[in-house]
């Protein structure tokens, strides 16, 4: 290019400008999406700060004539049922999360450092079961739940999908390439089984035992469609169902529903800020499944 | 075992054999305690209903009393393949798949390849973008459902599309809940494509730079050669998911206007928990899982041939 460009000064001017251009057009596109992916954020908040004088009147505001937090107030302070469905989203999130955790980083442990025969069936077995998308089997597994004397509990959420193939091919995968020589030393040491899977692989296996358990919990935070099945009391609702019903009952009151959302994706919002790189490593580590 | 003990059987090879052997059961027992709370969960709640799925669809299922269900043999699938709610449940939930899958790719390239650079406020751009990913369905819904409202935003920007809102338009509810769907999804993708560009090595853009190849040329043979397994992978898993979409669709429309957004996994809630007919519910959740089997194994396939 600079063969046909001898004079260079002039070249580089005309680069430059190119560059500024692009520049700017990548900034406009990326801001552009990101005030479009802002908007419904602000429509809830500023819908659950307008008071319903103003709802009622109609028309559409960016920026509510007058605004209340009368709403909040209430949820927050006068009325506990977000509270409640909170402390049950919660519950149901970590016993899942540690359930999940435990189990796979065993069987995973047993696939990669115990031998016995079988296990590579299991393991395919295991590894097929990907292929099975849990909403299928909801019928069969409702009627299992029932029988069981399990529904309208908490272990009606928590068990069903407990035992999915993705831990067990993270961990499978980490385990392996954890070096065999420690675990040979620490035998010379004496150690049992149990010892080298909880003082050796599980501290070296801290960074993929966060991500698949921050991975897991907001998974369970926000099921929907099972806790909508199985739960019918309204004081053991988890929040994606709760705020549900809220909206059933306040069809015409937004400033409610809004409120109750905004309260509703508060607690992961804080996960989030709090571990925006753990959670976004952990997304990118599920991509090694394809 | 100690040093001692084993120096007291050193010489004897039938002891140390049978100590080998020993070690071997124990390793096998210590094997099987330790797959055991997994395998039973997996058993009890994988393996279990996905056979006793098989069975009830067999038959006109009693829920209150499954001993006096009726044997029919084929017959609920055979009623399936005759009802048009099927049918339009399935062509409903194509067209998501295809609306959906390809507006998630194309945005979420868009901005992985768009935050590669360095640009002013991108963590803040990162977290508008990502975010979503980390609310519930209903929360989307419920959010959406205003926006696209008589009065929402939605309604406002697209008025010229149509009278009122899309919500109640046979021909944009659809559409209204694919937008709601790749804004809740398309940042969870962006992440995964996002580290995916992130490794491809940028020398090779420097290289072509000096013999002056254009951005669209960069953009055709080193970027995307080099995401394609990222790609194949938000295509295959947002594919899978989108298939089984219900909570947009449940809360935003109820699968209205006159069916225009009833999916697959509603018809199979109705069936199961509306109107209980639960053999021929099975029914419809093996066939399900038959397409998204069918669907997976394509999938593979296409992996499997271009990964050579």
């Amino acid at each position: 290019m600079s063969n046909t460009n001898p004079n260079s000064a002039s070249w580089t001017d005309r680069h430059l400008d190119r560059d500024t251009l692009y520049r700017i057009g990548l900034y406009v596109v990326m801001y552009g999406i990101a005030i479009a992916f802002f908007v419904p954020y602000w429509r809830m908040f500023q819908l659950s700060v307008t008071p319903m004088s103003v709802i009622t009147e109609g028309g559409f505001h960016w920026i509510p004539p007058e605004f209340t937090f009368a709403v909040w107030q209430r949820y927050l302070f006068e009325e506990p049922i977000i509270y409640q469905w909170t402390f049950n989203t919660f519950m149901i999130a970590s016993i899942t999360t540690l359930i999940v955790l435990v189990v796979d980083s065993m069987i995973a442990f047993s696939l990669t450092r115990l031998e016995w025969p079988g296990q590579s069936a299991v393991l395919g077995i295991i590894m097929a079961s990907f292929m099975i998308p849990g909403y299928v089997n909801i019928i069969p597994l409702y009627t299992l739940v029932n029988n069981l004397g399990l529904m309208n509990s908490y272990w009606a959420i928590i068990l069903p999908f407990a035992a999915g193939p993705l831990g067990v091919f993270l961990l499978v995968q980490f385990f392996r390439d954890i070096p065999e020589e420690l675990e040979e030393a620490a035998r010379l040491d004496g150690f049992s089984t149990l010892r080298i899977y909880a003082r050796i692989i599980l501290p070296l296996s801290t960074p993929i035992l966060t991500a698949l358990g921050l991975f897991v919990f907001i998974w369970s935070w926000n099921q929907f469609l099972w806790p909508l099945i199985v739960l019918n009391d309204d004081a053991l609702y988890t929040l994606p169902i709760g705020v549900v019903t809220l909206r059933d009952v306040n069809a015409l009151a937004p400033n409610i529903i809004m409120t109750s959302l905004a309260l509703a994706s508060l607690p992961l919002f804080i996960v989030f800020l709090l571990f925006q790189d753990k959670l976004i490593s952990s997304v990118q580590m599920q991509a090694g499944t394809g | 075992m100690t040093n001692v003990e084993q120096s007291a059987i050193g010489g004897r090879t039938g002891a140390i054999r049978e100590w080998l052997h020993q070690r071997s059961t124990r390793e096998f027992l210590a094997g099987i305690l330790f797959a055991g709370p997994y395998l039973a969960l997996f058993t009890v709640f994988l393996l279990y209903p996905l056979l006793k799925g098989l069975y009830m669809s067999l038959f006109e299922w009693n829920f209150l009393n499954p001993a006096e269900s009726t044997y029919v043999g084929l017959d609920n699938y055979a009623r399936l393949l005759s009802d048009p709610a099927f049918w339009n449940a399935l062509w409903n939930t194509l067209e998501f798949v295809l609306l959906t899958v390809p507006l998630i790719v194309v945005i979420s390239l868009v901005l992985a390849l768009g935050l590669n650079k360095e640009l002013i406020g991108s963590r803040l751009l990162q977290f508008l973008y990502f975010s979503p990913y980390v609310l519930t369905v209903s929360v989307i819904a419920l959010v959406w459902s205003r926006m696209f409202a008589q009065a929402g935003v939605g309604t406002q920007v697209l008025g010229w599309l149509f009278e009122g809102s899309p919500l109640n338009s046979e021909l944009w509810a659809m559409p209204a809940i694919v937008i709601a769907t790749v804004w809740w999804q398309a940042g969870f993708y962006f992440a995964v494509l996002l580290a995916a560009r992130q490794n491809v090595p940028e020398r090779l853009y420097q290289a072509a730079r000096l013999d002056g190849a254009s951005p669209w040329r960069m953009f055709r043979d080193i970027t995307l050669p080099h995401m394609k397994n990222a790609l194949l992978f938000v295509v295959i898993a947002s594919t899978i998911f989108q298939f089984q979409v219900f909570g947009q669709p449940y809360l935003m429309t109820q699968g209205g206007p006159v069916g225009s957004t009833e999916t697959l996994v509603m018809y199979l809630y109705q069936l199961g928990f509306e109107t209980r007919e639960l053999g021929f519910g099975a029914a419809v959740g093996y066939t399900l899982l038959l397409i998204l089997v069918l669907v997976s194994l394509v999938n593979y396939k296409i992996v499997g041939t271009t990964d050579e």
